[in-house]
């Protein structure tokens, strides 16, 4: 039986942190995966992260995974993969199905980091192909280079399914309409806002009531609900998709603290069966514990920090790292993930409703219903008592109306440009003293694409806009299309002025298009002529 | 466990649904009907419905039904979701072949 001083059970985002910390402080330490590739969920996410710097915002998903391997690596962590644990048992062994044969390791930690599963929703014809979850489309997108369907629909409008969303048109797929059974879309608002611009329509208490199709999906029919989340009669509507994706939510995989003898609660703010845990993830056996979404659903910036906390929990625990240095280290942790806490989409404010931001600005009601701000919301937004207008020459728009933990803007503007302050949740504000020179950085900054930078004075009668473009293929400089409003509705022709791709734009092309004057605060997106690209 | 463990409440009788044929356990092909009689049978723990009828037994080990399955009690007990019990988990976790179940490497130190 091989020992180990610590067991990692996951290698995803919390695993491998947790790992790394206990490895640099000395430990022997072994993570298990039953996957054939590490990372968990990193992979799949080819999105820019939000948070702070210490949070790696600004940075695609896949990039802080290959990170973080590197890392483990050079802290001589054992990662093995098609290794899945089946159980464990009294004294901290471990079963594990390697290839064809069950091996036994003994630890004197355990952290148990597995992640969750996707639930599922029922409705006639949910067990045809074509029904997949939000998950299984990333995979084999964003891992496999499969495209999941040619049209779309999606369930669920949490950041899970606006991110899928907007990476199935990255894609190349058809996103047909976005759906949800609740009154409000459940995620950040900017990345609704990217859906909603392409033209894609949000239909908010609707939901799935059946799957057409004999041996595979052929359409969706979907109906208006009441309160009570049934589905109104007569208000049914009908798509013709070959796909419909699931993105309703996720449920800890916590089987095997359960299996361990750990206390449990059914906990729904946190997904469903979770361990009970005391700081640092500890759960009631001591040296035993939970780290990232299996004792309770975030998402991969504080599974991370969660990991690093439990890795040197568990150092602390054996004597491989001294209690005053210990608290040390976590305080630094503990004030990164509270920041990450803070906010309209905090763990604690899940489903509450916001009238007002921070500021006291009355919350845009059509960015939570249809996904984009309307004219009034512009009014309230952008000229705003605490920031000076600029109306002449280039200048930041930032759509950034709720208080999400975010300022990686701040820092990208050198002239000083963007101010958010010391609360990582305040809105940005534009500081019209300091001068743009329109070099994009703060576009590209933006993980929520919601920066764009616009020149009324462009020429006489028309303005230009600079907008983040992460679809292929990339327009031309001179390329014709059509410019799009914030809901998608076609504007007047645009001409493609300027293209900018550059190594510190990480991937985000920075598109400037020529618009008439009139609508420099109405047109967010382009959308190339049919036949020109690549034709 | 609560009121759960009363066996001998009266949950009323089964009455069919027209929605009944969904199929909820996907591994066994466990319909909506078929869990809904179960538990007028008497079967109020998701760990019954399993043995019952094998809903959760199957290839994913009850990882997309587990939930769809103890909502469906609690909706037919009147209770709420949180209060049933998940099923029991033990080894192994997941499907494991017997030839390699068999297959244990018994090294001692």
């Amino acid at each position: 039986m091989k020992r180990y001083d610590l067991i990692v059970v996951g290698a995803g985002p919390a695993g491998l942190s947790a790992a790394i910390e206990a490895a640099r402080c000395g430990m022997k330490v072994a993570v298990f995966d039953e996957n054939a590739k590490p990372g968990g969920q990193l992979f799949k996410q080819i999105h820019k992260f939000f948070g702070s710097k210490e949070h790696q915002a600004k940075i695609r998903g896949y990039k802080i995974g290959e990170t973080l391997l590197a890392e483990a690596d050079e802290s001589g962590v054992e990662v093995f993969l098609n290794a899945t644990v089946a159980g464990i048992y009294l004294d901290k062994e471990v079963l594990v199905q390697i290839g064809e044969a069950m091996t036994h390791f003994k630890a004197d930690t355990i952290i148990i980091a597995t992640g969750a599963a996707e639930n599922m929703v029922t409705f006639d014809g949910w067990t045809l192909p074509g029904v997949i979850g939000a998950g299984a489309a990333q995979t084999m997108m964003n891992l496999y280079g499969i495209k999941p369907g040619q049209r779309v629909l999606m369930l669920g409008s949490g950041n899970v399914g606006l991110v899928v969303s907007f990476q199935l048109m990255q894609a190349g797929c058809e996103v047909v309409a976005l759906v949800d059974a609740a009154p409000r879309i459940g995620g950040y608002g900017v990345h609704a806002a990217k859906i909603a611009r392409s033209g894609v329509p949000f239909y908010l208490s609707h939901t799935i009531t059946k799957a057409d199709g004999t041996d595979c999906v052929t359409g969706v029919t979907i109906a208006e609900v009441d309160e009570a989340f049934t589905p109104i009669p007569g208000t049914e509507k009908h798509f013709d998709v070959d796909t419909i994706c699931l993105a309703v939510g996720l449920s800890p995989m916590s089987q095997l603290l359960k299996m361990a003898g750990c206390n449990m609660v059914d906990d729904p703010r946190r997904g469903g069966q979770v361990p009970l845990v005391s700081e640092n993830g500890q759960t009631s056996i001591p040296g035993l514990f939970a780290a990232g979404d299996v004792s309770g659903i975030e998402e991969a910036s504080s599974a991370m920090i969660g990991g690093r906390m439990s890795g040197l929990a568990a150092a602390a625990y054996l004597g491989f790292l001294s209690e005053q240095d210990k608290d040390k280290r976590l305080a630094d942790l503990e004030i990164a993930l509270d920041s990450l806490h803070q906010g309209m989409f905090a763990p604690g404010s899940k489903g509450q409703a916001f009238a007002k931001t921070d500021e006291g600005i009355a919350v845009s009601q059509s960015l939570l219903k249809k996904g984009y701000l309307d004219d009034t919301d512009l009014e309230r937004f952008f000229h705003r008592s605490d920031q000076t207008d600029k109306k002449s020459g280039i200048h930041p728009v930032i759509e950034c109306t709720q208080n999400i933990p975010c300022n990686p803007c701040q820092d990208a503007c050198t002239r000083g440009c963007i101010k958010i302050g010391k609360t990582i949740t305040a809105l940005p504000r534009i500081d019209a003293a300091n001068s743009c020179t329109g070099c994009g950085l703060c576009i590209a900054s933006c993980s929520g694409q919601a920066i764009f930078l616009v020149d009324e004075d462009y020429a006489p009668g028309y303005a230009s806009i600079t907008l983040p473009y992460e679809f292929l293929p990339l327009p031309q400089k001179g390329q014709l299309g059509t410019a799009l409003s914030r809901s998608g509705q076609p504007l007047s022709t645009a001409e493609i002025i300027d293209v900018r791709s550059a190594k510190a734009f990480d991937h985000t092309t920075l598109v400037t298009i020529k618009v008439p004057v009139a609508q420099a605060m109405t047109a967010r997106f382009f959308k190339p002529a049919t036949h020109a690209a690549g034709q | 466990m609560k009121s759960i463990n009363d066996r001998s409440q009266n949950i009323g009788s089964f009455v069919s649904q027209a929605d009944d044929t969904i199929i909820i356990c996907r591994c066994e092909e466990i319909t909506k009907g078929e869990i809904r009689q179960a538990i007028h049978d008497g079967m109020f723990t998701v760990n019954e419905i399993r043995r019952y009828l094998r809903a959760g037994m199957g290839l994913c080990q009850g990882q997309t039904c587990g939930k769809l399955v103890k909502n469906l009690i609690a909706r037919e007990l009147c209770v709420i979701p949180d209060q049933l019990d998940p099923a029991t988990s033990r080894s192994p976790m997941r499907p494991v072949e017997m030839k390699v179940l068999g297959n244990e490497e018994v090294t001692h130190v």
